[in-house]
């Protein structure tokens, strides 16, 4: 267990990217998963079993800028049924996993669909519910094979090059687990998410050290989904069912709890503008109620502002943490001070 | 009135798990008729969900449901729970409560409201009626469904007053029009946080720009109407709590409260409008549960331990003496199929399939609720059964199916007369009942595919055979009948 060091950083929020829009359009609708292109474009997963048409790859930038969409449900080429993760190769192409089709779906950095793989199973370059994917230095892909309870590296191609992690709850053992980052030395974080704890491997998937145990108090988790490393080595942990994010440094040591503040972003302010009797009410609107429940999911589904089930972090070429809100149907942004 | 034994009375026992819950596999049924009768029926009221999928896992794999934003997301939830859980009970309960206290996500527009309902239902359905009731008169989808939060003291909306006296406690003619004003007067303030916010997005219908923000509850202490109210005879300046104590000191409560338990856990009585002009039709059963409801100071659950030990519960006459709802047959046939650890698409299936067959769940066609009886049956919604079932019970992929195919095989071995197949299919369906004309027919028709086998038919042809018969016997009008 760590103990705060009295000299934590602060990070800050910095602005609301996003509009709810369940059927396609300049929007979002249940988020999952993004990924920030070289060029600081941010490509952003949607998703939901109920919402067909919602399902699909929007791009935009934290300046507000829609650039559009690609993909859509299906199992034919450049579709999905339930997309999981997005990441950016070296080159900038784009590669998402599907948890159902079990492939792995390359585009161009613009989304022009390529090329597609994956085969399910559990035998080694074989995947059962893809749910993270990374690129490291060397140019090959790390992909969360949660229902396998493993990692596996890969080429871009999809040839198997090595893997390791098995079920159970001892060190370098997973429980269904979820996202996955690197810092900048290429070790490996990866949430561990029905053990409620990271563990951090280094380049070769040798156990280095988890942290985190279950709970809600600070440096604790519940079902921790995803994790983001700096440049200097502060980890960011996406504590889903705590609703919030935890800042750690490379050490451990906690540094800050974010609980959300979302505010009206320039996509939803011109959606009230357009419907005079929302913009009204919502002047007399109270966002901060004193709620009668201190359970952190029902929290969040009273109040607007916080995360809600903050799902996916990110941190982009220039340093800020990305927040993918997902039941809010937004970004959320901060910067470390 | 004739009664059977209790210990080891597998007919019995069946009859209280297709009642109390959605049926019971064969290990479920020997369980319960190892013990006295009594004290199953008490395992079965006590019961503590255990095996419930957790909800981690369900908003992992199905986002929409840990938002519960749209009608299928939050139906299917509840399926799931239904069909996951060894607290059967409690769920046959909820349900029973939101037949009667009937609100639909169709005016609410959000179903995150309507699932936080089911779960006050979860909470409160088997204890004090007088806190139910006070719960329900908070509960926000109650609150926004009948209108309560323009329900101000000093212009009185008198929807919520009047549909708690004529039908969730009292019943038609047992209160004046004065009666109904002063009600609604008492609840005046009793309302949502951001009132005119959260009302606007329910009518316009949209869940921009950031979702649904969930209902909370909010006494308006400024806008309750403190004044002096006469209601049913007494006089006071009564809040909404006062009135609800009022309410449920009245006999003319708990006989209707009763009735409405019998018509659902009891037997098929007339559409509740046509109970002011036709006594029940068991006033005996009434009786014993409207003197637990006092004995035990509104107990729910009294009250319907009280029904199920009663001797007219317990007659041959009282079996299969209900239609199935939609949701029951859903629900009873995905039990026996088994193999719900993972979150699965089966539940959105089910739930439209219960949709087709006429019950939307969180979405009740009035706020009478669904009529039931005879009205759930016509030619389409009989097809959407037949199909929905026989479709569950002949795939062999599901480890329940899978698991009763190979114990039918056990119990009649190779050589099994069809009669025998046809006598342990109806046993492990939950020892299922039929005429003798349906068993003729079933007979018949395991004859049939047997002269039509090989001389010597492998286990694959066998599978087959008895998931044929299976199929047939939920297509059978008892199997329709709980």
């Amino acid at each position: 267990m760590t103990t705060k060091t009295g000299t934590e950083i602060k990070v800050n929020y910095v602005d609301t990217v996003g509009f709810g829009a369940d059927v396609g359009g300049r929007g979002f609708h249940l988020p999952v998963d993004l990924s920030v292109r070289s060029d600081g474009r941010v490509f952003v997963i949607n998703r939901s079993p109920m919402h067909r048409r919602g399902i699909r790859v929007g791009i935009c930038d934290v300046a507000h800028g829609w650039y559009g969409e690609f993909g859509s449900d299906g199992k034919g080429d450049g579709q999905f049924t339930s997309p999981t993760a997005i990441t950016h190769g070296p080159d900038d192409r784009v590669y998402v996993a599907d948890e159902e089709l079990n492939r792995i779906t390359v585009y161009t950095p613009d989304g022009e669909y390529e090329s597609k793989w994956g085969e399910v199973g559990s035998a080694p370059g074989q995947i059962h519910g893809p749910s993270a994917l990374k690129f490291t230095a060397e140019g090959d892909l790390l992909v969360v094979d949660h229902q396998n309870n493993r990692i596996q590296r890969m080429s871009p191609n999809g040839k198997y090059i090595s893997s390791w992690g098995k079920p159970g709850f001892g060190e370098g053992e997973f429980n269904l687990p979820w996202g996955l980052d690197l810092d900048a030395s290429g070790n490996v974080y990866v949430a561990d998410w029905r053990n409620d704890r990271v563990q951090r491997f280094s380049p070769d998937g040798e156990f280095i050290d988890m942290f985190g145990v279950h709970g809600n108090g600070d440096n604790q988790f519940n079902r921790p989904s995803d994790v983001a490393v700096d440049d200097d080595g502060f980890i960011y942990v996406a504590d889903w069912v705590n609703q919030r994010v935890q800042v750690f440094d490379a050490g451990w040591n906690f540094q800050a709890s974010l609980r959300g503040q979302a505010t009206v972003s320039p996509w939803a302010q011109e959606y009230l503008e357009a419907n005079a009797d929302e913009l009204d009410a919502r002047s007399r609107f109270n966002p901060y109620i004193e709620v009668d429940t201190d359970v952190p999911h029902e929290v969040s589904a009273r109040v607007e502002a916080f995360f809600w089930d903050p799902i996916a972090v990110e941190i982009d070429p220039d340093g800020r943490l990305i927040v993918a809100d997902s039941l809010r149907h937004r970004l959320q942004v901060y910067k470390r001070a | 009135m004739t009664t059977v034994q209790a210990r080891a009375d597998y007919p019995l026992v069946a009859h209280l798990l297709r009642r109390a819950g959605f049926g019971g596999t064969s290990e479920e049924l020997h369980d319960l008729a190892s013990v006295d009768y009594e004290v199953a029926v008490d395992r079965l009221l006590d019961a503590v969900d255990t095996t419930s999928l957790p909800d981690d896992l369900i908003r992992r794999y199905h986002i929409d449901q840990s938002d519960l934003r749209t009608l299928p997301s939050a139906g299917s939830y509840w399926i799931g729970r239904m069909v996951t859980t060894d607290a059967p009970f409690v769920e046959k309960v909820a349900l029973f409560w939101h037949r009667v206290f009937a609100t639909a996500q169709t005016k609410l527009i959000q179903g995150k409201v309507m699932s936080t309902q089911i779960e006050m239902f979860r909470e409160y359905g088997l204890g004090s009626f007088r806190d139910m009731l006070v719960q329900l008169s908070k509960n926000p989808a109650m609150i926004l469904f009948l209108d309560n939060q323009d329900n101000h003291r000093d212009a009185i909306n008198e929807n919520y007053g009047r549909e708690i006296l004529e039908l969730f406690s009292m019943g038609v003619g047992n209160y004046t029009e004065e009666d109904v004003k002063e009600c609604a007067r008492a609840f005046t303030g009793w309302t949502v946080a951001n009132t005119d916010y959260m009302a606007l997005k329910m009518r316009n219908n949209t869940m921009r720009p950031y979702g649904y923000i969930a209902w909370q509850f909010k006494y308006d202490e400024s806008d309750h109407d403190d004044g002096e109210k006469t209601f049913l005879g007494k006089t006071g300046n009564f809040t909404g709590e006062d009135v609800i104590d009022i309410i449920c000191e009245q006999p003319d409560t708990a006989a209707f409260v009763a009735r409405h338990m019998y018509h659902y856990f009891g037997a098929d009585e007339l559409p509740v409008p046509q109970w002011p002009h036709f006594p029940p039709k068991d006033p005996e059963a009434i009786r014993v549960m409207t003197d637990a409801y006092f004995e035990s100071g509104y107990s729910i659950k009294a009250m319907l331990r009280a029904l199920f030990l009663s001797e007219s519960f317990k007659a041959e006459a009282s079996r299969y003496a209900r239609v199935k709802s939609p949701v029951e047959l859903v629900v009873g046939t995905l039990r026996l199929a088994g193999g719900y650890e993972r979150p699965g698409a089966d539940v959105y299936r089910a739930t439209a399939a219960s949709g087709f067959m006429g019950q939307d769940l969180l979405a009740p066609p009035s706020v009478e609720g669904w009529m039931g009886g005879s009205d759930w049956i016509s030619t389409g919604t009989m097809v959407q059964r037949v199909n929905f079932a026989s479709g569950v019970v002949g795939d062999l992929e599901r480890p329940g199916i899978r698991e009763l195919v190979n114990e039918i095989k056990a119990q009649t071995g190779q050589d099994a007369t069809p009669k025998a197949l046809v006598d342990s299919c109806l046993k492990l369906l939950g020892r299922l009942d039929v005429s003798d004309e349906t068993r003729s027919g079933l007979v018949a028709f395991a004859g049939h595919g047997e002269s039509s086998e090989s001389a010597s038919p492998d286990d694959s042809d066998k599978d087959h055979q008895i998931v044929s018969i299976l199929q047939l016997i939920v297509a059978t009008r008892e199997y329709q009948l709980v």
